[in-house]
């Protein structure tokens, strides 16, 4: 069996709100292999994005562990873990190639080195001749490249994804996934990806974890037998329409409640 | 030069060109306003005395500037750094800004005299509350997202205040600058016309009560020399701001 790069262990969250103690998630038990492609879902408010904020190191859970390539993360581990928002979050001032190397600044790589790595990063997210362009001259799509590459920058093996598409139109989401794919099985690493959209879900990934509704906990973990690489047509199989429709009748009922 | 630039000089040598043919056509008393050349011709005439009244005017508007924008912008950062103290202090402080302040001058002239004291506290309280306002919005609109990302890729906290915090709130600390700046100027100008025994407001009081328009004129020219000063001293900060930022 192939170990476990990222290793949740009964992770459980908790929030204080107006004095109160609120669970946001509860019991949380995921082994993820070197180069998987996990999605998570779950209804609005389930604790997803806390999930992905622990694995960050942004937050230390209430109880349990997670574990990256064995090591406890107790606090932001840029080398290994990288990180990619729902929003571009680029600096407005520097160009997108200092945004993409402002991870390697922050380490003291030196200037040429870290620009030099940077506009690798660009190339390989489909920026090439945009490296000196600020961000308020690209768009949404372009910005969001911008982000990944400089979640690639310090070649770390976990990518986190935080709804990384939520906020552009649909057809800049789907040619997204279509390069996400490419760089993920070019760099072959392992990415966590937490989405509202169950269509990119099952596109994307090898494996679906859902989560229930608050406190969220996993209430399934669904391989998607799909074979790669992936093509839009698939999205109108009947294995693509029944994958979905599995993911859909948890959240369907947790978000009747 | 490009068409815009162009289209500035044609609009100052417009405004000049009036200022000095208008009063000249009859079209404007020349009790109201002189021609722009018998007011340079008057600054010529009584250069001493108004180069004079320079270095107390100076001396004034600097003291100002430091207590204002020294004390206006560390006081915004504080502020709006916390959600509580914002909440707390703004309301008080934007009913404080629509108190016309200069009904205080004749108090501050029974607290402080009639030398450069007086001058100094009305104009620091005067640009004060604007300038901190200017300060706070900056500091306020700062983005938690970046800090947040910032941290994602590692970033210490100084790292976080030098390459995320400091830098985007420059242009906020510029602007409070150039407000606090201007209202210096203001406030020091009227307080030495409102009662003072030195200073280019003082000279530009005694001609107008003299009647000597071109005197009034000639402090007026030399008091748009002052702001037109701040204001190249301020672009030259910007653009060293830019340099900064994108290093």
């Amino acid at each position: 069996m192939t170990r476990a790069l990222v290793a949740i262990r009964s992770v459980s969250q908790r929030f204080g709100v107006d004095g109160a103690s609120v669970p946001a998630l509860e019991a949380i038990d995921l082994e993820i292999p070197d180069g998987q492609f996990v999605a998570v879902v779950g209804p609005s408010g389930c604790g997803k994005s806390t999930l992905l904020s622990l694995v960050a190191g942004l937050r230390v859970p209430s109880s349990g562990t997670v574990l990256c390539d064995g090591e406890p993360i107790t606090a932001p581990m840029p080398r290994k873990v990288g990180m990619i928002f729902q929003e571009a979050n680029l600096l407005p001032w520097l160009s997108a190639e200092d945004n993409v190397a402002f991870p390697l600044k922050l380490r003291r790589v030196a200037r040429a080195e870290r620009l030099a790595a940077a506009r690798r990063m660009l190339e390989l997210t489909g920026l090439a001749g945009f490296e000196t362009r600020l961000p308020h001259q690209l768009s949404g799509g372009m910005k969001q490249r911008v982000a990944i590459a400089r979640g690639l920058v310090q070649n770390p093996a976990v990518l986190l994804m935080d709804e990384p598409f939520a906020s552009l139109d649909e057809q800049t989401r789907m040619v997204l996934g279509d390069e996400l794919l490419r760089i993920w099985s070019e760099t072959r690493k392992t990415v966590l990806f937490v989405t509202h959209s169950l269509n990119e879900a099952v596109y994307l990934a090898d494996r679906v974890v859902v989560l229930s509704a608050r406190p969220g906990r996993v209430v399934d973990d669904v391989a998607v037998d799909l074979p790669r690489p992936r093509s839009f047509a698939m999205t109108s199989s009947e294995r693509f329409g029944v994958l979905k429709d599995r993911i859909w009748q948890h959240i369907k009922h947790a978000e009747r409640r | 030069m490009s068409r815009v630039r162009w289209g500035q000089v044609a609009l100052y040598a417009a405004i000049l060109a009036g200022w000095e043919l208008l009063p000249r056509a009859g079209l404007v008393p020349r009790l109201f306003v002189p021609p722009l050349s018998e007011a340079l011709a008057a600054l010529v005439a009584d250069r001493r005395e108004y180069l004079g009244s320079l270095p107390t005017t100076f001396g004034e508007i600097l003291v100002s500037y430091l207590i204002v924008c020294g004390g206006g912008i560390l006081l915004g950062q504080v502020i709006g750094a916390s959600a509580a103290a914002q909440r707390m202090v703004l309301p008080v402080l934007r009913s404080a800004y629509a108190v016309p302040l200069v009904v205080l001058y004749p108090v501050m002239m029974v607290w402080f005299g009639l030398g450069s004291e007086s001058k100094i506290a009305f104009a620091s309280i005067y640009a004060f509350i604007p300038t901190l306002l200017t300060a706070v919005a900056g500091v306020a609109a700062l983005s938690p997202a970046l800090a947040e990302t910032a941290r994602a890729f590692g970033a210490t906290r100084a790292q976080q205040i030098l390459y995320v915090s400091l830098p985007a709130s420059l242009p906020s600390i510029v602007a409070a600058l150039r407000l606090g700046g201007a209202l210096v100027i203001v406030g020091v100008i009227v307080a030495q016309m409102l009662g003072a025994a030195d200073g280019l407001g003082f000279l530009i009081t005694r001609h107008r009560t003299l009647l000597n328009s071109p005197g009034v004129y000639a402090g007026i020219v030399l008091v748009l020399g002052i702001t037109g000063l701040h204001e190249i001293l301020l672009r030259r900060l910007e653009r060293s701001v830019a340099a900064y930022r994108q290093a």
